[in-house]
């Protein structure tokens, strides 16, 4: 924990007994800009020590695991779209991967391509968005709009791709919902040459930037067994110095065929899981994405983008499987329940920011209020998959 | 580890509190409600488990479930085309269950622990303080399906309301026909004509009955619940 965070001045004087005052519960949200959603922290302070923070969720809660219960298998899918709007591709996949298994469908090596595609154009876009806020609520205006102006491309292409620009709905049980335009890899790649030299732009602008390491190395450490037991997954534990990512550990569609690293904290600002080095995983992760993008559209193949096979209306086997998947916040998973028919008996959807989240209330207590606002943003939530 | 060790591991350890094998897609062992605790806190420390990381708890109502395969469950309750809570007499039967998908960074296996409880009472023994994450999937599971876990440092509502009636993820659960005295009326909006000057409700397509008027006096009070 930083010098600020222990409650120490910077002139070494303890903060905490100079400054001691009355215990004081102020709201962190449901509309406060630094809380990325509808969240309502519930801060304790003590002048500018946290003593305790209550996270209150469920603003956006819409009971999307009752509504798949009235729904047919392939009809929830737009229903996944909701949950991360920041990254719906990615909850497309783990919803299409938990049900395939299940079915025990074999997608075609196209539509295989063309979803790593979409997933690691999506990880791009969304983690421009957690750099760009993140740059945000440490007082830096200007990455977000640099982080916006290449996001923009990656919607282009996507809505060119599927006609949407936020929810896209364009995966399918065993496949696509339909092929890729003419030209799709042609932008694709024309996208991964601008972005990768993209990525050292930002590494100058908030990366080195002497303000933004001093906001956030050493600050919000959330250590490895922290991570482990409260569920942390995605750039919070590959934060915490472990390289472990589903796609590589828990493979599933074709990521075991490309050539990509893990990136994970090595505490080169300060200590290992600090909120800078998960920041700077979400940053080198973006050219990891640009690696397999590239590698799979050189691959890319022919053929058709469904399951050939496979009825309008799937019959799912009795039985249950928890099947994860790499999204951009970490690892999303599927509880599905099936009981032979047209729906799912029960879909738990564990959602990465749910458990992201919870770590907060572990890690909160002794921090600066400053340095609360740097870990929430470092942790990168979205509600609306928290809230489901 | 094999699942079928794992299962004869925990088997010879705890005896009758580990029941049944579960040889579907995923691997894992039915166990005792009460004893889930104690089965956690094992399989986390023993070395050749080690099962430090829970990836999901989920609570399900296991009410009306077709056994036999054919996908013949019974349908949850929902709004008629006016948009009016369906009303069903059917009570509900059936045990409420736990899942707990476990995965070992360690030794890369997994397994799940399934557990039945009864309906009449729903009482699970808590993992929180095993794995500190399922303290918001247990209180997930209160909330939603309404499992008791006993031993839970704080186990409220997390998603719903405080005042919230019900858990709406068991397959009995009636919609409500209004929130906090606010009618959700079933406008069929399909019915409606969309112009320039706005929408127009035609009348025949409200709600048939008067819509409940709030009564100031009523209504519960509705604060900053710390």
């Amino acid at each position: 924990m930083s010098e600020t965070a222990a409650g120490r001045g910077w002139g070494g004087q303890d903060v905490r007994r100079e400054l001691h005052s009355e215990l004081l519960e102020i709201n962190m949200g449901p509309q406060h800009p630094a809380t990325h959603g509808v969240l309502r922290l519930l801060v304790r302070t003590d002048g500018e020590i946290v003593h305790g923070v209550t996270a209150h969720i469920g603003y956006l809660h819409r009971c999307a695991e009752k509504i798949a219960e009235g729904c047919d298998w392939r009809q929830w899918m737009v229903y996944t779209d909701r949950f991360d709007y920041l990254a719906p591709i990615n909850m497309n996949f783990g919803y299409a991967v938990a049900v395939e298994r299940m079915l025990g469908v074999k997608v075609p090596e196209r539509a295989e391509h063309i979803r790593v595609i979409c997933a690691e154009l999506q990880r791009i876009a969304s983690h421009l968005i957690a750099i760009g806020t993140f740059g945000l609520d440490m007082g830096a205006w200007t990455p977000l709009l640099y982080c916006f102006r290449e996001r923009e491309e990656i919607l282009n292409i996507l809505e060119r791709l599927t006609g949407g620009r936020m929810l896209y709905n364009y995966f399918d049980i065993g496949g696509l919902r339909f092929d890729a335009y003419d030209g799709f890899e042609r932008d694709v790649l024309a996208f991964v040459n601008i972005m990768e030299q993209k990525i050292p732009e930002y590494d100058t602008l908030l990366s080195y930037n002497k303000i933004f390491i001093e906001r956030t190395a050493d600050v919000g450490v959330i250590d490895l067994a922290t991570c482990l037991a409260y569920g942390c997954t995605g750039p919070v534990l590959r934060g915490a110095g472990v390289p472990f990512d589903c796609r590589k550990d828990d493979p599933y569609s074709i990521y075991d065929r490309f050539e990509f690293d893990i990136p994970y904290g090595e505490g080169e600002q300060g200590t290992v899981g600090d909120c800078w080095d998960r920041y700077m995983v979400r940053m080198r992760e973006m050219y990891e994405s640009c690696r397999i993008i590239r590698q799979a559209v050189d691959a890319l193949p022919g053929g058709p983008v469904k399951a050939e096979d496979l009825k309008k209306l799937v019959k799912v086997p009795q039985g249950s499987l928890y099947t994860r998947t790499e999204s951009s916040k970490g690892e999303i998973g599927y509880h599905v329940f099936a009981d032979g028919g047209s729906k799912p008996f029960r879909t738990k959807v564990r959602s990465p920011s749910f458990s992201n989240l919870h770590v907060i209330e572990k890690v909160g207590p002794g921090m600066m209020l400053s340095d609360l606002v740097a870990t929430v943003g470092s942790l990168d939530i979205v509600l609306g998959e928290i809230d489901r | 580890m094999e699942a079928t060790a794992i299962h004869a591991l925990l088997q010879s350890r705890f005896g009758d509190a580990v029941s049944d094998y579960v040889d579907g897609f995923e691997k894992g062992s039915l166990v005792a409600a009460a004893r889930v605790a104690e089965i956690a806190a094992f399989l986390r420390d023993d070395p050749a488990l080690g099962f430090e990381s829970l990836m999901c708890l989920t609570g399900l109502d296991w009410d009306g479930y077709d056994a036999s395969g054919k996908g013949k469950s019974v349908d949850i309750l929902g709004y008629d085309e006016l948009g009016r809570p369906q009303a069903s007499d059917r009570v509900g039967d059936g045990d409420l269950g736990v899942a707990y998908a476990l995965y070992s960074h360690r030794h890369g296996h997994k397994h799940t622990l399934f557990v039945r409880v009864p309906r009449a009472a729903p009482e699970v023994a808590s993992t929180a303080a095993v794995w500190p994450t399922a303290a918001w999937h247990e209180r997930e599971a209160w909330d939603l399906v309404g499992i008791r876990f006993a031993g839970h440092p704080d186990l409220k509502r997390i998603l719903l309301d405080e005042d919230w009636v019900g858990h709406p993820l068991r397959k009995d659960y009636a919609m409500p026909g209004d929130w906090q005295g606010v009618p959700l009326d079933g406008r069929d909006y399909a019915a409606c004509k969309w112009d320039e000057s706005g929408v127009t409700l035609p009348d025949d397509v409200k709600r048939p009955d008067e819509p409940k008027q709030p009564d100031e006096t009523t209504r519960p009070e509705t604060g900053n619940q710390g």
